[in-house]
């Protein structure tokens, strides 16, 4: 779960860790916050909101009713602007970034940099020697050598504040289940450091958190009535593409596999479906209706199954049922063998539906069929 | 041989009374495998096609002699487990269960390497040696015998780039799929290495996908350690950005995680690299 920059300042206050005072903010009409000036922060679940015109400073009454519903009315880069964060201004002497993450790494590292404030991939590439990365051994922490090396690394004045406060940002990656918790820029106000912004993810499999996600949730909903984006209840994977056929697999290796040899041959591909785990005929049902229902752009489905764990008597039961029931007339290729096939591709036969034993024949013949219809 | 399995390989299973546990302890038995105990916390004392069921790992350890575990243990339960399989000084911990908590999977990394355990997964289909051991969830039908082994992040895959050789009269000594990411114990890079040591394979097959560094490593291997040929195909080519295709580490995030990264450091390995299965067959067979 990403959170917001206020729930993530939220959280980052309560592990102990120093934010700027700051208030939410869901309608114009509310009266101001904070004395001004003061900044305020569209609250949007993508990056670049400064140059999209997104954080303003308000210095006085006027500026603030007006700023306030522009940004509450934006759209950046097709995200919708939740609410506001109004944060008093604070000027930063100096600037770095900090980050623990288990993105794209393959264990827990601790990221910083002395050129805070800008994007780190940007760093990364023209000073790498202004990058340190710390491993972290996720029994011990942060060991005190890895904490002076950075300290140093970082020309770190305050060395004391700076070993509290990655203690502090430690103690919530951990404690939180976190995939990434970033503050970028790290400013030092009088000294102190400070957390200017916050990017906080959630891994959504730590069960420990699922109280306070859904707590979250429950706020986003209450104060900007904010819905989340429908999850999937079954354990399909459906992603939508922009070609013109459908793609179902029992797993995502040969979906990717599938997916390739389609677009070699020609074809383009209308969505990805992967049933994942151990499917029912239900679940294969669902992926026929994802990729389906209210998609009259699809000319033909591709379904590659190959079980292991998956039986293909199910799966069979699960595409005629929906095909019989819809009256789908556009030609629905099969690749089916593993557990049960001989069960899966007599239903199949019954029913008058075509199935391949070899992947590529089923890929040609699907491209060359729809291509003749058109 | 193979690797990480052999002849002599006695297998416990953990959560053999689960659902997937029961099925595959079944199919495992079906394939040759020398299952020896099961664990199921609760259910000790109970027997399964005649195996029988301990509450405790260390239970079973009393009675009984194994050095690898595959475990059917779900999610919220894993780490508990695993740590309880590692302690007990096993070599091998095959680790099937998808979706656990990504700090679990980190500790459970961890514990396994500070134990020398060899941990395949999480999120894994496990190995296969055809006609000799099955410690995992692939379909006998697809495999047969020979002198390939292979490796993958998918089962699926595995099973389908398995089935494609046997039907070319290709067999395999040895077919391991180590999961789909985005953390992994047992890595591409580790079974390469194990293979090029491996006197009954010949040519190696490496099955990767878009997402992270892993086929990176393996080439960064392969060009400095390995002398045997090495045929690999990546899928997700055509993969869309910024979306990850039912394995959690399969996403290209700007230029991190490519289909051409991952092809261009494997070929200036020395790799051969194909774009699809009757290729890989072709190309597999020239080294034969």
């Amino acid at each position: 779960m990403n959170l917001f920059e206020y729930e993530g300042k939220q959280l980052m206050r309560e592990y102990g860790i120093p934010v700027p005072e700051s208030r939410l903010i869901t309608s114009p009409d509310e009266p101001a916050p904070l004395p001004f000036p003061f900044v305020l922060k569209a609250q949007v679940m993508t990056g670049g909101r400064g140059k999209a015109g997104g954080v303003k400073v308000c210095r006085n009454e006027e500026e603030y009713r007006r700023y306030a519903g522009e940004i509450l009315r934006m759209e950046i880069k097709g995200h919708r602007v939740h609410g506001l964060l109004a944060e008093q201004m604070v000027k930063a002497e100096k600037e770095f970034y900090l980050s623990i993450t288990l993105q794209g790494v393959s264990e827990p590292t601790l990221i910083a940099s002395r050129m805070g404030g800008m994007d780190i991939e940007t760093v990364s590439k023209e000073h790498p020697e202004e990058i340190v990365k710390l491993p972290i051994d996720p029994f011990t922490g942060l060991k005190d050598y890895q904490l002076s090396y950075l300290a140093k690394k970082l020309r770190a004045e305050d060395k004391k504040d700076l070993f509290s406060l990655v203690r502090q940002v430690e103690k919530a990656f951990f404690h939180a289940g976190a995939l990434l918790v970033e503050i970028n820029p790290l400013g030092t106000v009088k000294g102190k450091l400070v957390a200017m912004d916050s990017k906080f993810v959630i891994d959504d499999h730590a069960s420990h958190m699922e109280g306070k996600m859904a707590q979250l949730e429950e706020a986003r909903k209450r104060l900007y009535r904010y819905e989340a984006p429908e999850k999937e209840a079954t354990t399909i994977t459906y992603v939508p593409l922009d070609g013109d056929l459908g793609l179902i697999s029992d797993g995502a290796g040969t979906g990717m596999l599938t997916l390739d040899l389609l677009n070699d041959a020609g074809g383009r591909v209308a969505s990805f479906c992967e049933l994942g785990g151990m499917t029912t005929e239900e679940v294969m049902y669902r992926a026929m209706e994802l990729t389906l229902s209210g998609h009259p752009e699809v000319k033909g489905v591709l379904i590659v199954l190959i079980g292991g764990f998956n039986r293909m008597d199910n799966m069979a039961l699960g595409i005629t049922r929906y095909v019989k029931e819809h009256k789908v007339d556009i030609p629905i290729y099969t690749r089916m063998c593993g557990t049960m096939e001989e069960v899966g591709l007599a239903t199949m036969e019954e029913a008058g539906m075509p199935t391949y034993r070899v992947l590529m024949d089923t890929v040609k013949e699907l491209v060359r069929r729809t291509k003749e219809v058109q | 041989m193979a690797i990480l399995v052999g002849k002599d390989t006695k297998v416990l299973v953990q959560a053999m009374t689960g659902k997937s546990g029961s099925l595959q302890t079944k199919a495992m038995l079906e394939a040759g495998t020398r299952i020896v105990a099961g664990v199921t916390p609760g259910k000790g004392g109970q027997e399964l096609y005649g195996i029988p069921v301990y509450d405790y790992v260390a239970e079973a350890k009393a009675e009984h002699e194994f050095d690898t575990v595959i475990s059917f243990v779900p999610p919220k339960a894993a780490k508990d487990s695993c740590f309880e399989a590692i302690d007990a000084g096993i070599q091998v911990l095959i680790l099937t269960t998808e979706e656990i908590a990504l700090h679990d999977v980190v500790e459970i990394i961890a514990y396994a390497k500070a134990h020398d355990t060899v941990l395949v997964g999480p999120g894994c289909a496990g190995v296969i040696a055809p006609g000799i051991c099955k410690a995992g969830a692939h379909p006998v039908r697809f495999f047969m015998p020979g002198r390939v082994g292979v490796v993958s992040k998918s089962g699926a895959l595995s099973y389908e780039i398995g089935k494609t050789l046997t039907d070319a009269g290709i067999g395999q000594s040895c077919v391991t799929a180590i999961g789909g990411g985005p953390l992994w114990g047992f890595t591409q890079k580790d079974a390469v290495a194990l293979y090029e040591e491996d006197p009954d394979t010949d040519v190696i097959v490496l099955l990767g996908e878009i997402g992270g560094g892993s086929e990176e490593n393996a080439a960064a291997y392969i060009r400095s350690h390995v002398t045997k040929p090495v045929v690999s195909l990546i899928v997700g080519r055509h993969a869309p950005q910024g979306k990850s295709l039912g394995h959690a580490g399969a996403i290209v995030s700007g230029n991190v995680g490519t289909a051409e990264t991952k092809i261009a450091a494997l070929r200036d390995a020395g790799v051969h690299v194909v774009k699809d299965p009757a290729e890989l067959v072709e190309t597999v067979r020239r080294f034969l």
